[in-house]
């Protein structure tokens, strides 16, 4: 049997149509305004804006435009980026005035009828300059709900084996695993716009996560850090995190959750009894 | 007191205004059973003792709730907690004593 590769070209039609619906795509069509919030608050006495105009095409993204003024027109502008795919939420930003992610968001989308795009770093978060923003405050809110497995056993540290988990035990908490950080549920909460101490739909969200985790035992660590003045109980359920989340996940949903497990647990219930490694549970099973 | 704790209560109260105030609402308007909830000053009075004191917390935890989420500081924070509750119970000993008054009890 030959152990050289077969060689595969697409049919000569096929190519031909694949390049022409590229060239397409990358095919100037339409002239867009970028309306852009520059601040730099280590030099600048207020905040302003600069407008730059860029011929785009139908494939272009804003990041793409972002990349693209920054190496052409301006050098200055200052904003955040990393894998271009959805997938690291670093270039969240306010993109006609809703949280969204830049490297998601086509411009012809969001220019829609129009031909301007009014581009601004994400609301409850200070400036660091122009398009990016200080995440220290939103990191350290979510460490604080100790987004990890807690395990008050030798196991976590010698494992011997996996912890068996059963599908409607992931289900429990799968949406919020799907969670990437970009800061758009709480640039978007109305609450978080005033109460700067609250923790916010993403923290929470994670709590809610890591409590109905099966593996988990951290319940009451981690509800004493959820059940605060500032913490879950702040929540209006307005919804916007749910609405302007770019992974889907529904945070608002998480924390109402969240706030009828701390009821319910008032009442002795708790969200589950923590799952034995596989091994210890074999184990056991051949003792009886 | 956790927070959780005064949220309940928080909810839990809101079914009692629903509940004491509409039995408030019959006793004066109700014709049939009205005079017979209103003739018995210890239901009529220990209702509306009830009315009140949910009444009275429902709205200034909900004042409270506002304030803390205005002035985040954790030291204003625990300010704010302990006024509205002082307010409140000396909105609720005038309240029961303008009661007792008005039912002709003192």
């Amino acid at each position: 049997m030959s152990t050289e590769a077969k060689e595969y070209t697409l049919p000569p039609e096929v190519l031909e149509e694949t390049v022409k619906a590229s060239e397409e795509l990358w095919k100037p069509i339409k002239k867009v305004k970028f309306r852009i919030y520059k601040y730099n608050p280590k030099k600048d006495y207020a905040p302003h804006w600069e407008e730059y105009e860029l011929e785009v095409s139908k494939g272009m993204t804003i990041l793409d435009a972002l990349l693209e003024i920054k190496g052409e027109k301006d050098h200055t502008l200052g904003m955040r980026y990393s894998c271009r795919m959805g997938l690291c939420g670093s270039c969240a930003m306010m993109i006609n005035g809703k949280q969204m992610l830049a490297c998601q968001t086509r411009v012809i989308e969001a220019a829609g009828d129009g031909d301007v795009i009014e581009l601004r770093p994400l609301e409850n978060f200070p400036v660091t300059r122009d398009l990016a923003t200080d995440f220290t405050s939103f990191f350290e809110k979510h460490k604080a709900v100790k987004p990890w497995i807690i395990r008050d056993e030798e196991e976590l540290d010698n494992p011997t084996g996996p912890y068996k988990q059963t599908i409607e035990e992931y289900a429990k908490y799968y949406q919020f695993t799907d969670c990437i950080k970009c800061g758009a549920c709480l640039s978007a909460c109305p609450t978080a716009a005033t109460d700067y101490e609250y923790l916010g739909p993403q923290a929470l969200a994670q709590a809610y996560r890591y409590l109905v985790d099966s593996r988990d035992n951290g319940l009451d660590e981690r509800i004493a850090v959820v059940d605060v003045a500032h913490g879950c109980w702040r929540c209006h359920f307005a919804g916007s995190c749910s609405d302007v989340c770019p992974r889907g996940v529904d945070p608002a949903q998480g924390i109402q959750l969240l706030k009828g497990l701390i009821i319910r647990r008032k009442f002795g219930f708790k969200p589950h009894k923590p799952t034995e490694a596989l091994p210890a549970k074999i184990a056991k099973k051949k003792e009886q | 007191m956790r927070e959780s704790t005064v949220m309940f209560l928080h909810y839990i109260t809101a079914i009692l205004i629903a509940v004491t105030g509409l039995i408030h609402l019959l006793a004066n308007n109700e014709p049939t059973i009205g005079p017979l909830i209103k003739e018995n000053p210890v239901v009529y009075m220990g209702n509306m003792a009830i009315f009140l004191a949910a009444l009275l917390y429902h709205a200034f935890n909900g004042v409270r709730v506002i304030l803390i989420e205005l002035v985040p500081d954790p030291c204003w924070t625990k300010w704010i907690s302990w006024a509205v509750v002082i307010i409140g119970i000396a909105t609720y000993v005038v309240g029961l004593q303008v009661l007792l008054v008005a039912l002709g009890l003192v």
